[in-house]
């Protein structure tokens, strides 16, 4: 392309060329750098005989994958990350649309210093905020057993609905500490997008005599949508890829998310297993991945050419 | 009964008044048309009508129905936006039946409506589209489309047509005429183009920072604007004013010119003389008091000519045809003194009693 167009030019052409080249090797060169970690935890997973270094797998083997799922509790922790971190994504993508579309359209004094107090909590580091955040959830915790002890005196009932609903070591707990250390971000992308929606579409549709649910549901809800999946793929990702909640405010072995396995199982005494933290890497990073899959259709979905500019 | 009444209509907003209490009655099948310029109000009252807006004080009514507090949908009226607002995410087919589609019509008696609709204003085709498919004069018969698919008894146009291009406003301004005659729903439509308000309206109500400043057939505001906002604003190129005073039966401009236009005002001291561009005629140079040439702007079938004069007045003469005259030249002006209009300081008119006659004022007062 460079030759046709500079035809002329013959030496800077050549020149040009060449320094392009040796621009695209170097970048070549360090994305393969950066590759390699995945590589490895790619082959690594499927070797029978992992190590530490970086090797082409001779036979191909699940059974890291089978040492995850039926000699470990594998299964139990995907099933609590995706249980906590999915609920913890639904909550925050229901707060956010509201909070987002609440601040998108108010015209109040107070709008521009909450925005950027929500925005502020995000700033601070979360170690930070185990101390009071722990003290917060103790007090809710010694209030929801109270309430459960209340509930039923058969004692296998009290523990598992302590498990689903206690503030420290239970679901609920966890679940509302992703949701609230996600939410900022995600009420700042909603509020930018309910922005980005002009409000002739709620008036047309007042006209057209749909009330505010019917606004929500056919009007409101599918132009936001490309918001929702940003929004929700960043709180999905945060939430997914976090070790410090789970491991401040988890201790029952039940309640294990994915990163605690695997940190637990990098710890034991005896020798590493590389074959089987490879294949839990691979587990871990895999919904990842695919909610990435799940929200890219909807984050290129734009729609234009209702109103004229 | 489709009559809307504006009673002491107000907005407030912020402490601020936009709408200053306005009185009007739009009669059943009229085609009203609220014209000013930007920021008179004329959006906001639309939006009172349409309920998107709280009346602050006052009392609308439609077909006798006082509406203050009514919901939107309950008023049995149709919006069509100036941005059309189409829901991107529907179909034409599904924008023009949205409506029906909430109300839990049938589904082959919305089918067999949106058809009708979509026929009448050649979308037919265009059905299974996205907006962003559209072009914009297409997106606008969507839009007029979803507002007559409900069958309203009132039909609110907030400057429909004002993202068009001029041709294509041309042709939809016709077309909305022809709706308008087909359906006979009352019409209240706000533009800030005087053309769209002269060509369409069959009544034309002028608003002015708030104030209804006339309200009345679109010739008879032309002919008898009862002020000079109303009389500069409608007819293009806007009338000319020239400032001076009244002696007699005489009107001398601040240039030193006579213009004789009879007695009867009831008011002397220092005034306006009002005259449009197609009452004014081009004369040969004479010695003393003439006009000198600014531009020419020729149009074809006629010209417009700018003059401005050694007392830094400016006028524009409209001139059939096209017109030799050179820039900078100097020439002599005629004004027909029975077409002209005098208004105070104030600028509301003054009513002659006689008739005035023909002078040229190319002559300097004795």
């Amino acid at each position: 392309m460079v030759a046709v167009v500079r035809a002329a030019a013959g030496d800077v052409t050549v020149r040009e060329y060449t320094s392009q080249r040796r621009a695209y090797l170097t970048l070549v060169l360090i994305s393969l750098f950066c590759l390699i970690p995945f590589f490895w935890v790619v082959l690594a997973a499927f070797d029978p005989r992992a190590s530490q270094f970086l090797q082409v797998p001779q036979d191909i083997t699940f059974e890291h994958f089978r040492k995850v799922f039926a000699d470990e509790s594998g299964m139990r922790w995907v099933l609590n990350s995706v249980v906590i971190v999915g609920s913890a994504t639904l909550l925050t993508l229901l707060f956010a649309g509201f909070g987002g579309y609440a601040l998108s359209r108010t015209q109040a004094w107070w709008k521009r210093p909450l925005l950027y107090a929500i925005i502020l909590v995000r700033i601070v580091p979360p170690p930070a905020l185990i101390v009071p955040v722990y003290k917060v959830m103790l007090f809710l915790n010694e209030w929801i057993n109270g309430v459960i002890n209340q509930l039923t005196d058969n004692v296998e009932m009290q523990q598992q609905l302590s498990r689903m609903f206690s503030f420290i070591d239970g679901y609920l707990g966890l679940i509302l500490i992703h949701c609230a250390m996600q939410l900022p971000l995600a009420i700042w992308i909603m509020k930018t997008f309910f922005d980005a929606i002009p409000k002739d579409y709620e008036e047309a549709a007042a006209l057209d005599g749909a009330s505010q649910w019917q606004t929500v549901r056919h009007v409101l809800l599918p132009l936001a949508l490309p918001g929702f999946a940003a929004a929700g793929l960043f709180a999905f990702i945060n939430a997914w890829g976090d070790f410090l909640m789970p491991l401040m405010f988890t201790s029952s072995p039940e309640l294990q998310t994915l990163p605690l396995g695997m940190f637990r199982a990098f710890l034991r005494v005896d020798a590493i297993d590389y074959g089987f933290l490879t294949a839990l890497a691979v587990i871990y990073t895999l919904p990842a991945v695919i909610a990435f899959a799940f929200a890219r259709k909807f984050l290129t979905q734009t729609f234009s050419g209702g109103v004229k500019g | 009964m489709s009559q809307i009444e504006l009673i002491d209509i107000k907005k407030n907003y912020l402490g601020t008044e936009i709408v200053k209490g306005i009185n009007v009655t739009i009669n059943e099948g009229e085609f009203a048309v609220i014209v000013g310029p930007s920021g008179c109000g004329k959006s906001t009252l639309l939006r009172m009508i349409a309920g998107l807006e709280d009346i602050s004080s006052g009392e609308l009514r439609i077909g006798g129905k006082v509406m203050n507090n009514v919901s939107p949908d309950q008023r049995e009226i149709a919006m069509v936006f100036q941005s059309y607002a189409l829901y991107p995410h529907m179909t034409v087919a599904e924008n023009i039946g949205f409506a029906l589609t909430l109300k839990k019509v049938d589904k082959a008696e919305i089918t067999r409506r949106v058809k009708e609709a979509a026929d009448m204003l050649e979308l037919g085709h265009l059905l299974d589209r996205k907006p962003a498919a559209l072009s914009g004069g297409q997106r606008q018969r969507v839009a007029i489309g979803r507002a007559i698919v409900k069958r309203p008894k009132v039909i609110l146009f907030d400057e429909p047509l004002s993202n068009l291009d001029a041709k294509l406003r041309v042709q939809m301004r016709t077309e909305l005429m022809r709706l308008h005659r087909e359906f006979g729903s009352t019409v209240v439509y706000v533009t800030h183009d005087q053309v769209e308000a002269m060509t369409m309206a069959q009544k034309i109500i002028v608003l002015h920072n708030g104030y209804v400043s006339q309200l009345g057939k679109p010739m008879d505001l032309y002919r008898e604007p009862d002020n000079t906002f109303v009389a500069q604003f409608i007819g293009v190129p806007k009338m000319n004013l020239l400032q001076g005073k009244l002696q007699g039966n005489n009107f001398i401009l601040q240039s030193g010119h006579k213009v004789t236009i009879g007695g009867g005002y009831g008011c002397i001291g220092s005034l306006q003389l009002g005259v449009r561009p197609e009452h004014l005629t081009l004369q040969p140079a004479a010695t003393q008091g003439n006009w000198c040439v600014d531009v020419v702007e020729r149009l074809g079938v006629e010209s417009f000519i700018h003059l401005h004069n050694s007392e830094h007045e400016s006028v524009v003469v409209r001139v059939e045809g096209d017109c030799e005259v050179a820039i900078n030249s100097e020439v002599g002006l005629k004004i027909d003194a029975s077409h002209c209009y005098l208004f105070d300081e104030q600028g509301k008119r003054l009513v002659q009693q006689l008739q005035a006659t023909e002078v040229d004022c190319s002559r300097q007062a004795s």
